[in-house]
């Protein structure tokens, strides 16, 4: 299949899929990438750390970043274009025939479950990221040679450094509602200081 | 004239999502006040109920929340065009700022100092997704029953590697399954103990 139109149909799919908001796109998002390896997942982490930077939504521009790492401008409009259509149809013909269906009870049912798979979904990105980066459970492979890593026996446990920052970050986000874009700033001065 | 009317909203509809596209940092619920305030109070283009009732149908559809609820609107104020102008408008100075960074991100990539940013950026990555699940599970597991699902999720993921679209299907599903059998319960014991007295 020619690259741009496998990037506009993997996003198609990611859009399709994404109930419960652009969070969801990142477990799927990792799933299509360990398939088809169109980036690598070290490069899939910089995508979203830059995604994170920008305005808008993050999944959003993360699926941007993908495209354009893959294959330059052309992967990058492809993967908007592949987020963008899906949305636009969905939003036109709901708003035009459907307005009532999403408050329908059947809806409302599904969502019951829906949704706490979508928090076990988010939570396993949140993982992945940690055991592709050497931050906690890697495997050897994916260490940091210059971290701190504590092991159980053969078993990775964490690295100190990264590890610490991300409890701090969650709990600064958790507890002060600090905005994203500051902890990620704040976590990249960090980062200099301590690597 | 008419027409130019047209075009002239059209226009300043997209410069409107431009604008709330370039400031909102960490999407979703971040364009919620926002854009209440350019499009409710400023513009008076929608009424504050409609957009309570656009942000809650938008959480019920696939896709980032933001993108739903920006076509939704323009949908709302100038139908089908109305919906592509806001959508393009939105996305515009993410695409052009995501592209510049990648772009700049390549160039200094050797630098050490920016390697070790970015190990420091990671764990924060990780902290800011594990704190987007936990948003979504305050509001969204509301009983024992959904943690169990959560933790069953969590563990097809990490455990069997279950790709997540037929998690979410079997979710659906499940809770299509639960609601209606507790209905069916619930109308039987009333049956039953309209029948007692």
């Amino acid at each position: 299949m020619p690259l741009l139109l496998e990037i506009f149909l993997m996003f198609m799919k990611l859009s399709l899929f994404s109930f419960g908001g652009g969070y969801v796109m990142f477990p799927i998002l990792m799933r299509e990438i360990e398939n088809n390896q169109l980036i690598s997942m070290s490069e899939l982490a910089d995508v979203i750390a830059i995604a994170g930077m920008s305005p808008g939504a993050v999944a959003v521009n993360a699926a941007v970043g993908v495209g354009f790492k893959a294959a330059g401008l052309p992967g990058a409009i492809a993967s908007f274009l592949g987020i963008a259509i899906p949305c636009a149809v969905i939003v036109i013909v709901v708003a035009t025939f459907f307005f009532k269906v999403c408050k329908h009870h059947l809806v409302k049912a599904a969502f019951y479950g829906l949704r706490p798979v979508i928090t076990g979904i988010i939570l396993y990105a949140s993982y992945k990221i940690a055991s592709t980066n050497g931050i906690f459970l890697s495997a050897s492979d994916s260490l940091m040679e210059n971290g701190i890593n504590i092991s159980a026996g053969s078993t990775h446990l964490f690295e100190l450094k990264s590890f610490l920052i991300a409890i701090a970050a969650f709990l600064l986000l958790i507890k002060t509602k600090t905005h994203p874009v500051l902890i990620i700033f704040g976590a990249g001065l960090l980062g200099i200081i301590l690597f | 004239m008419s027409t130019i009317k047209k075009l002239r909203k059209l226009i300043d509809i997209y410069i409107v999502f431009l604008k709330l596209g370039s400031v909102s940092f960490g999407g979703g619920f971040a364009i919620v006040s926002l854009m209440e305030k350019e499009i409710v109070q400023k513009r008076k283009w929608v009424d504050k109920e409609t957009l309570i009732d656009i942000f809650a149908i938008s959480q019920s559809l696939p896709g980032a929340i933001a993108l739903n609820s920006s076509a939704f609107v323009g949908f709302a104020i100038a139908g089908i065009p109305g919906s592509i102008v806001a959508l393009l408008g939105n996305l515009t100075s993410p695409v052009i700022i995501i592209i510049s960074l990648t772009l700049l991100f390549n160039r200094f990539r050797s630098i050490p100092a920016i390697q070790a940013a970015f190990r420091g950026i990671y764990p924060a990555i990780v902290a800011l997704v594990a704190y987007a699940g936990y948003v979504v599970g305050k509001t969204s597991i509301v009983d024992m029953l959904g943690f169990f699902i959560m933790l069953s999720s969590l563990l097809l993921s990490i455990l069997f590697n279950i790709p997540p679209i037929p998690l979410i299907l079997a979710g659906a599903f499940l809770g299509i399954t639960i609601i209606t059998t507790k209905y069916q319960i619930s109308c039987k014991v009333n049956k039953y103990r309209r029948g007692d007295d």
